[in-house]
C-alpha cells in the first residue's frame, strides 16, 4: 500500500553459491563474535523484534556468512541484539552480535550483507566488539511531532511537563498491569518549535536493564492533557533512535 | 500522505502487512510497461504471501520485460475501516498504485469461503462487481486456482477464468492483450472473445448462456459464438522439468504461515481417493527429475535464506525418485542446517529408513490421514490404507521416541453408518494400545492421539460429485455421537463447524444463480468467511434465501445420474464416465488400483505430459 518509502530490489542473478564460498573459508580455532551496527528505517519500523530476528537470520544465510551453530538437538545460530526496538520506532544505531566460525574480514561481511538487504535495513559497520551489551544504560531519540496545534506555547508546556519528578503511567507486562513513574527513566528532555509546524524533541531514555519505550512520552502527553487526543488527520509523529550510551554517558558501540 | 499513512499504520494491527518493501519483491519502472498485473490473494497477507501458485505466476509474469506484476491482499478489517474513513482505495504493494488503475487484476481462488473477500477487494478498489457493468477503462478481472474448476457461483463477477496451470497460459493471455492494444484492435469484448479462442484454457462466462430445467438443475450451457470451444479444456504444462519455476520469491518481513522453501516435486496424484478433488483436477501426474529439483532447491535457498524446505506434492512417497531426491538433498541440507520437511506422507510409506534419513521426519509431529474408521469405508473412498499399515507406521514413530500422533478423518462419506464412526474411536484407541505395547516407547512422556474430523464436502470432478452432503443436523448428531465414544483422556477430538462445511458445499456445487446471493453478501459487508470470528451462518442462509435459492438444493441433494452440472462446461481432463464408474465401485466398496500399478482409464492421458505414469506416454515412469 505504500509507495513513499524507499525500497530497492535485490534479485540475485547468478546461482553461484555464497554458501559454497563460506565452506571454503579458513575455519577459526574458536568461534568469534562480530558486532553489526545497522539502521532500521522506513517500512521496516513496523515489524516487531521477532520479525527482525527472522529477517536477520535469512539475510545472514543469503549472504553466506559462516555462522557458528550451537551443538545439541536443535542447532541454531547465535544472534544477540543489544536492545529491542519497539514497533513504530526507526533507528540508526542498532547493534547485533553474531558468532562466526570461519575467517572472514569485517569489510566483507558488511558488503555481503548489504547486497542482500533492502535500503531500509542497512549495515553501517561490522567490527569486533570491545564492550558488552550489559554496559548499555541509555538511548537517545529524536521525536518529531507535526500537529496543527504546534506552537511555541505548546512547546513550553511540553518542556514544563517533562521537567516534573513524577509522571505516572500504566505499563502492561506479562504478569499484568503495573504503574510506573516514567520521569525517573527520562535522563534528559528538550523540545523545540520548528517553523514548519513541527515540534522537535530530543530525549535520552533509560535503556538496557530497564528500557523506556519513547512512545510512552507521547502517550503521557495525551494522558495528562498536554496534547489533544490522537487524531489521524491533525497530527502525526515519527521517532528515531539515534545513539546508545553507556553508564558514563559515553556513546556506546 | 506520508504522515497520514504512518498515523494509520500506528493505529492498526500488524502494519507490516501493508507496507511492502520485502526482499525479493519486483519493482519495475513504469516506462516501457505495456501490461500491469495486480495479482490478488483474497485472504490476509500472512496466508497469501506463502501461496506457491502466486509465487510461480508472479515470477513468470515478471519475466516478461514489458509486463509488471504486483501483489495485493485483503486488508484486515481494522485497516478497512481506516480506508473507508479516509477514502483510501485498495492499492498494490510494490507501487502503491490503486488497483483500478491496473490493466489486469487476477484473483486466485483457493477456497470457496474466500469468494466474499474477492468481492470485498473489488469494492475496496472501486471496480464494479458485475462484469457486465465494467467499462473500457476498468481492468480485466480474471480468476484461477482450484475453485475455478467450478467458477459458476462467481462467474458473473469475472471477465474470464484461467482453467488449469497458468505458467504458459497467462503469459499467452497477456501477450494477446498487449498485441491487441498495440494494434489498436482492443476492446473488452473483442479481447475476451479472442482470449476464449486461444486454446489456453480461458473460460469467458459471458460467452456461455445457461438455461435451467423446471427442477432447477442445469439444462444446457450454450456458447454464444461458434469459434469458441463448447467446453473449456484445462491447460497443463507438459514438461515440468522445463517449466518456469521461480529462483526468487518474496521473503516476508512479518511472520507468514509458511516460511519455508516450497519445492514443487510433481503435479497430480496416482491414488484416486474418491473424495479428493485435487487428485482428479491435477491429473495426469507429471514429475520433475531429482537433479532439476536439487538445483531448484539450492537456488531458492541462496536467494531466500529460509532454513526449511518443504517437498511439496499431493503424496510425496509416490514420487518415483524419492530416494535419489533425498540422497541429493540430505548432505547439503545437513551441512547448511536446513530442515527437510516431507508433508503428505502416506501411512504405508512411513518407514524406519525414511525416519533415519530425514531428520525433520524424525523431529516433526506425525500426522496420518486414514480418513475413515473402518476398512469397508476406506475401500469405499478408495483410500487404500489398512489398519496394519497405520499401526506399523505409528510403531516406527514410537520406536523413535515420538509420543504424539495426529490422525485426520472425515465424517459424512457416502454409505457411512454409525459403525464407521465407532471405527474412528476404535482406531484411535488401537493407536494408543500400540504405544503401550511398544517396548521401545518413550516412558518419560504421556502419549497423545489427536483425531481431527472434518465434514465431507462433495466436490466437482470427483466420483462423489453426485453425492449429497449430510445435513447440518446429521453432521452435528454424528459429531456428538463420536464424542460420546471417546472416553480416554489421552485422545483429543477436534471437529469442524458443520455450518461452515454446509456453506462450503453450497458454493462448491453451486451454479450461476448464486451470484445474486454473493452480491447481497457483499452489500452486507461479508468478509473473511474462512475465519471463524467472521463467519456467520444465519447471515449466509439469509442472503441465499433472499436470492430466491435454497442452500439444501445445492448441498444436500443427490444428483440424478444424467444430471448436467454447472461445471460440465469445463473439462478437467478426467472423463465423467470414469467418475461415474468410480462412484459405482464405491457403492460396492470396490477399490481401484493406483496409476503406478494399473491404468484405470480416467482419460487424463489425452492431455499428454512428460514423465507420467500414463501408458504409452513419452518418458513414461516405471
Amino acid at each position: 500500500m505504500v509507495s513513499e518509502f524507499i525500497k530497492s530490489v535485490k534479485v540475485k542473478q547468478n546461482t553461484d553459491a555464497n554458501c559454497y564460498v563460506k565452506f571454503g573459508l579458513k575455519p577459526l580455532e574458536a568461534p568469534k563474535t562480530v558486532r553489526i551496527r545497522f539502521s532500521k528505517t522506513g517500512s521496516l519500523q513496523y515489524i516487531s523484534h521477532l520479525d527482525l530476528q527472522r529477517l536477520w537470520s535469512r539475510a545472514l544465510v543469503r549472504a553466506g556468512i559462516p555462522l557458528w551453530y550451537t551443538q545439541g538437538f536443535n542447532p541454531h545460530a547465535k544472534m544477540v541484539f543489544a536492545l529491542p526496538l519497539p514497533v513504530g520506532v526507526e533507528s540508526r544505531c542498532e547493534l547485533l552480535d553474531v558468532r562466526i566460525d570461519r575467517e572472514i574480514p569485517c569489510e566483507d561481511i558488511k558488503e555481503l550483507l548489504n547486497s542482500e538487504l533492502t535500503d531500509e535495513l542497512c549495515v553501517l559497520d561490522v567490527y569486533y566488539p570491545q564492550s558488552k551489551f550489559a554496559d548499555i544504560s541509555s538511548a537517545e531519540y529524536n521525536i518529531e511531532l507535526s500537529s496543527i496545534n504546534a506552537s511555541e506555547s505548546l512547546v513550553e508546556k511540553i518542556n514544563d511537563f517533562f521537567a516534573s519528578d513524577e509522571i505516572l503511567m500504566v505499563k502492561h507486562t506479562k504478569s499484568g498491569e503495573k504503574e510506573i513513574n516514567i520521569a525517573r527513566l527520562i535522563h534528559s528532555f528538550r523540545a523545540e518549535y520548528r517553523q514548519d509546524g513541527v515540534i522537535a524533541m530530543n530525549t535520552k531514555l533509560s535503556a538496557g536493564t530497564e528500557s523506556l519505550n519513547p512512545e510512552f512520552l507521547i502517550n503521557a502527553l495525551r494522558k495528562y492533557g498536554v496534547l489533544a487526543p490522537a487524531s489521524l488527520t491533525e497530527e502525526s509523529y515519527s521517532i528515531v533512535r539515534t545513539k546508545v550510551y553507556n553508564i558514563n554517558g559515553e556513546e556506546y558501540f | 500522505m506520508n504522515e497520514k499513512m504512518s498515523s494509520i499504520y500506528r493505529s492498526v494491527s500488524k502494519p507490516g502487512r501493508y507496507t511492502g518493501g520485502e526482499f525479493g519483491q519486483i519493482v519495475k519502472d513504469k516506462q516501457g510497461i505495456k501490461a500491469r498485473w495486480a495479482f490478488c490473494f483474497p485472504d490476509s497477507y500472512e496466508i497469501g504471501l506463502s501461496n506457491l501458485g502466486v509465487q510461480i505466476l508472479y515470477g513468470v509474469l515478471n519475466r516478461e520485460s514489458d509486463v509488471w506484476c504486483e501483489r495485493a491482499y485483503t486488508p484486515w478489517p481494522d485497516m478497512q475501516e481506516r480506508m473507508k474513513e479516509y477514502n483510501l482505495p485498495l492499492c498494490a504493494h510494490e507501487s502503491g498504485d490503486p488497483l483500478n488503475e491496473f490493466d489486469i487484476v487476477g484473483f486466485t481462488l483457493q477456497y470457496e469461503m474466500c469468494y466474499t473477500n474477492v468481492l470485498n477487494m473489488l469494492k475496496l478498489s472501486g471496480i464494479p462487481l458485475r462484469a457486465e457493468d465494467r467499462g473500457e477503462e476498468d481492468p480485466i478481472i480474471i480468476g484461477g486456482g482450484p475453485c475455478a474448476y467450478n467458477p459458476e457461483p462467481v462467474a458473473d463477477f469475472f471477465d474470464c477464468f484461467s482453467i488449469g496451470e497458468g505458467e504458459e497460459s497467462l503469459v499467452a493471455f497477456t501477450r494477446l492483450y498487449i498485441k491487441m492494444k498495440d494494434e489498436g484492435t482492443y476492446t473488452r469484448k473483442a479481447f475476451l472473445h479472442e482470449a476464449a479462442k486461444l486454446g489456453q484454457g480461458i473460460y469467458v462466462p459471458s460467452l456461455y448462456d445457461v438455461t435451467y430445467n423446471e427442477n432447477g438443475t442445469v439444462k444446457a450451457y450454450t456458447r454464444v459464438y461458434d469459434d469458441i470451444p463448447e467446453k473449456v479444456t484445462k491447460c497443463i504444462i507438459k514438461d515440468m522439468n522445463t517449466a518456469f519455476y521461480p529462483e526468487n520469491v518474496v521473503v516476508p518481513n512479518i511472520e507468514a504461515v509458511q516460511e519455508r522453501i516450497m519445492l514443487e516435486v510433481y503435479r497430480g496424484c496416482i491414488r484416486g481417493c474418491r473424495f479428493c478433488q485435487a487428485g482428479m483436477i491435477y491429473r495426469p501426474v507429471r514429475e520433475k527429475t531429482a537433479d532439476v529439483l536439487c538445483k531448484q532447491a539450492k537456488c531458492l535457498y541462496e536467494n531466500t535464506g529460509f532454513e526449511e524446505i518443504s517437498l511439496s506434492s499431493l503424496s510425496i512417497s509416490d514420487y518415483s525418485q524419492l530416494p535419489e531426491l533425498t540422497e541429493g538433498l540430505i548432505d547439503w541440507s545437513d551441512k547448511n542446517m536446513i530442515n527437510l520437511s516431507l508433508p503428505s506422507l502416506r501411512v504405508d510409506s512411513f518407514t524406519k529408513e525414511l525416519m533415519d534419513k530425514v531428520k525433520s521426519v524424525r523431529s516433526s509431529s506425525l500426522t496420518f490421514a486414514p480418513e475413515a474408521g473402518t476398512q469397508r469405508l476406506r475401500d469405499v473412498i478408495n483410500k487404500n490404507v489398512s489398519e496394519e499399515d497405520l499401526l506399523r507406521a505409528v510403531n516406527v514413530a514410537f520406536d523413535a521416541g515420538k509420543t504424539m500422533v495426529k490422525l485426520y478423518f472425515m465424517m459424512g462419506h457416502p454409505t457411512e453408518t454409525l459403525e464407521d464412526l465407532d471405527g474412528i474411536a476404535e482406531l484411535a484407541q488401537k493407536v494408543l494400545d500400540t504405544f503401550y505395547r511398544n517396548p521401545n516407547r518413550n516412558r518419560a512422556k504421556a502419549p497423545q492421539v489427536t483425531i481431527s474430523v472434518a465434514c465431507f464436502v462433495p466436490k466437482p470432478f470427483t466420483p462423489f460429485q453426485w453425492e449429497a452432503q449430510d445435513t447440518i443436523a446429521m453432521l452435528e448428531e454424528k459429531q456428538s455421537y463420536l464424542a460420546s465414544k471417546i472416553t480416554n483422556k489421552k485422545i483429543k477430538y477436534n471437529f469442524h463447524d458443520a455450518n461452515v462445511s454446509h456453506i462450503e458445499a453450497v458454493l462448491a456445487k453451486g451454479d450461476r444463480r448464486l451470484s445474486r446471493a454473493l452480491e447481497l453478501a457483499a452489500e452486507e459487508g461479508f468478509m473473511f468467511d474462512a475465519w471463524t470470528e467472521y463467519f456467520n451462518y444465519e447471515k449466509w442462509v439469509d442472503v441465499i434465501k433472499r436470492a430466491g435459492l435454497d442452500p439444501e438444493f445445492y448441498a444436500n441433494r443427490k444428483a440424478g445420474d444424467d444430471e448436467i452440472f454447472p461445471w460440465d462446461v469445463i473439462d478437467c481432463g478426467v472423463d465423467k464416465s470414469f467418475l461415474a464408474r468410480e462412484r459405482n465401485k464405491a457403492y460396492n466398496a470396490e477399490t481401484t488400483k493406483c496409476c503406478k500399478e494399473a491404468c484405470s482409464g480416467c482419460g487424463a492421458n489425452k492431455l499428454g505430459g512428460e514423465r507420467t505414469w500414463c501408458p504409452n506416454s513419452s518418458n513414461q515412469l516405471k
